[in-house]
């Protein structure tokens, strides 16, 4: 084998090595990118719609008990922005069903939404509900509490998801980041490695040729550099010898 | 000492990991699992360095003593720490020390573990796990030189220091038959196991993964409650019955299988291994049953099972022996330290060594009731010589020195002295479970990390017959 040839094999499998790293660190970062972009779109986006959907229902309450107290106008006012409001988080919500059994939290709060709004739909001034406080303990605030804590639990499958997320993207980014780590010491010791080597087939043969060269002008021994390798050093010695022995024969002629 | 000699033998022994850790990059590939990336990098910086010597050095058909020494000693740790490198890219509980000791524990067939929930890791790196057992049980340099091309003087110093020369005694072979046999016995075991343990029910997986711990004398499961997860008579008599044929020398073994004359049923070491185990087996099922620990049969059912796997240094557990009577502990810990025969997979001690033990004590006595007599140790009829008894009582010795040694270091590193003493035992046995908080079903995760990295030794001294490592120290005695 030539030493150019080891040379740059000793090279070439250096460059895969960290290429590789590199390859693996970007693939690692951008399933990090994924699961960032997965965590938003998933579960961060359905916990805003449930704070939403409370914020709207803490309002509706509020209206329902300006319409106990007679306000007609604003009590039906702030509950049909609210009701739109809690609409348009639900159907957020409705249509990011990402984690297992979601669709079922999302039936339970329609359905028992759609119970809370019977009880308010319906006149109130001007009813026997008006001013009725035990009413509105009996009929309403007990399934507004049910709602609240439907779209609690909602809130909390979706927490829950996003925290277990959060950990898996803590060992996403530590195996991003380990591949160049290991590139970097192996690329060290392989150069200690490499180091060692060329001193085998490089260094090793030229001074043996140097020592021979030597032993053949200064105390006339026979020139033999004793290269085993097959390669330009051992070319290099044969014609050393070729030289040697054309001297020879010149000089005896 | 040549180091590019060196350096490509254990260039070569790395190839083998990689090939095993491409399997398992496979398989989580196959599985879309998450140590892909893990596996696939480790293999391919085990390759690397694999090939690198291999393009420089070329091949050499003598290989010194010291050099051989430095192959195996060095071949070991580098293939320990190539082991541990898809623990460490996949991270999870694995931090540098633990992968390290995963590692470690799992090529020299240990099979102590620092994982608290085995069964949430992937595949791929389970089926590398268990491949560390089966590559360290045949002994990874045994298993790359018998593959690989080389002259046999090369390969005969090899064998000379990766096997004890004990070991040698029941081999009538030269060097690459005996390499050839311990494959064959290794394989069809193997095999055998792994058919056995799927037709009792075992996923295929599983049996594998069981199969590969069993026959290396290893220990490492799949599951968190070991072979106690299955509870399942059928798949515990396999597995005891495999324990038990792995503890045995293979040459035995393989004369047994051919029917030749040098077989187990003529062997007095194999017969007193087994008396030995039988008589562990009726002394820890009276003491669990007259303790009111369990009905008669169980008792004799988990105490088979536990005096079994740790007197071959298995380590498998169907049974917490924690909340045992101290007397079945005190038993066990006696198997922990006496170990499997020589020649087999099993590391530590060595049954034999005990057999020559007692067999000097013997002669001793003899020699002083008659001081004029020429007495002479026989097994088998046998001479054993001097030499070898010499170098028997000091091994055993240097052993207990040891387990002595590493006790106080756990100990000061405010370890109590049970969990310190029996892991000190178990791992230089390399058993695996010990007592006190490494119990059968517990784990190693608790130790300090230093008390971790001295119990790795531990694992490497009694899997390299400790002179192995010791001798590397005194460099300048080798010149």
């Amino acid at each position: 084998m030539k030493i150019k040839f080891k040379i740059l094999t000793g090279f070439l499998l250096l460059i895969i090595m960290l290429l590789i790293a590199g390859a693996m660190s970007i693939y690692e970062f951008s399933r990090i990118g994924k699961s960032v972009r997965a965590l938003i779109d998933d579960n961060y986006k359905t916990i805003e719609a449930s704070k939403t959907m409370i914020e709207a229902l803490e309002r509706e309450d509020s209206g329902i008990l300006l319409l106990i107290s007679g306000k007609w106008k604003e009590g039906r006012q702030i509950l049909q922005s609210a009701d739109s409001l809690f609409l348009s988080a639900f159907d957020i919500a409705k249509n990011n069903l990402t984690e297992k059994d979601e669709d079922m939290y999302i039936e339970k709060i329609e359905t028992s939404y759609l119970i809370f709004k019977n009880k308010w739909e319906p006149p109130i001034v001007g009813t026997s509900k008006e001013n009725s406080v035990n009413w509105y303990f009996t009929e309403v605030h007990i399934n507004f509490i049910k709602v609240k804590s439907e779209i609690n639990a909602l809130m909390t499958l979706n927490q829950d998801s996003m925290y277990l997320e959060a950990s898996e993207l803590k060992e996403q980014a530590h195996r991003a980041i380990m591949p160049g780590i290991v590139a970097i010491v192996s690329a060290l010791i392989f150069l200690v490695m490499f180091n060692f080597f060329i001193g085998l087939i490089l260094v090793r043969p030229i001074k043996k040729l140097i020592n021979s060269v030597k032993g053949y002008y200064l105390h006339s021994q026979n020139f033999d550099a004793e290269i085993s390798n097959h390669d330009e050093l051992k070319e290099l010695e044969i014609e050393i010898q070729n030289l040697i022995s054309r001297i020879h024969q010149k000089n005896e002629k | 000492m040549r180091k590019e000699i060196v350096i490509r033998h254990i260039g070569m022994v790395l190839i083998f990991n990689a090939i095993f850790l491409f399997i398992s990059f496979l398989i989580s590939l196959y599985l879309s699992e998450t140590s892909v990336v893990p596996l696939l990098y480790s293999s391919l910086i085990a390759l690397v360095f694999g090939l690198f010597p291999l393009i420089y050095v070329k091949p050499s058909h003598y290989i010194s003593i010291w050099e051989g020494t430095s192959i195996v000693v060095f071949g070991w740790i580098t293939t320990c720490l190539v082991g541990s490198l898809p623990y460490i890219l996949w991270g999870g509980e694995f931090s540098f020390i633990n992968a390290w000791f995963e590692s470690v524990s799992g090529f020299t067939t240990t099979g102590s573990t620092i994982i608290n929930d085995i069964e949430i890791l992937p595949k791929g790196l389970l089926f590398w796990r268990s491949s560390t057992h089966w590559l360290g049980g045949i002994g990874i340099v045994l298993f790359t030189i018998l593959i690989l091309p080389g002259s046999n003087t090369s390969k005969l110093v090899l064998l000379n220091t990766e096997m004890s020369p004990l070991a040698k005694s029941n081999f009538k072979f030269r060097a690459k038959e005996i390499l050839r046999i311990l494959l064959y016995v290794y394989l069809g075991l193997t095999i055998l196991e792994t058919i056995l343990l799927n037709l009792a029910g075992m996923s295929f997986f599983d049996a594998i993964n069981h199969s590969f711990a069993t026959i290396a004398t290893g220990g490492f499961s799949t599951k968190n409650l070991s072979i106690a997860y299955y509870n399942s008579i059928s798949i515990e008599v396999i597995i005891m019955v495999f324990m038990v044929f792995s503890g045995v020398h293979f040459g035995l073994t393989f004369n047994t299988i051919l029917g030749n004359k040098n077989n187990i049923f003529k062997s007095s070491i194999f017969k007193a291994y087994i008396t030995f185990l039988l008589v562990g087996v009726i002394l820890v099922s009276l003491k669990l049953y007259f303790s009111d620990m369990y009905p008669w049969w169980e008792s004799v059912r988990y105490a088979a099972f536990q005096v079994i796997s740790l007197g071959t240094t298995t380590g498998f557990a169907t049974i917490d022996t924690a909340n045992w009577p101290s007397f079945t502990q005190i038993i066990l810990i006696y198997f922990t330290i006496q170990c499997a025969m020589i020649g087999s997979t099993s590391g530590g001690l060595k049954f034999d060594r005990i057999f020559i033990f007692f067999k000097a004590i013997k002669k001793q006595i003899k020699s002083i009731q008659h001081p004029h007599a020429v007495i002479s140790l026989k097994v088998d009829g046998n001479s054993i010589n001097e030499k070898t008894e010499i170098h028997t009582m000091i091994f055993i010795i240097l052993y207990l020195g040891i387990i002595f040694i590493t006790t106080a270091l756990l100990t000061y590193l405010d370890v109590d002295n049970f969990t310190a003493f029996s892991s000190s035992a178990a791992t230089i046995g390399n058993v695996g479970p010990g007592f006190g908080n490494v119990s059968s079903l517990g784990n190693y995760s608790n130790l300090p990390d230093l008390g971790k990295f001295f119990l790795t030794i531990n694992m490497l001294l009694g899997r390299l017959e400790i002179f192995g490592i010791i001798s590397l120290l005194f460099i300048k005695s080798w010149r």
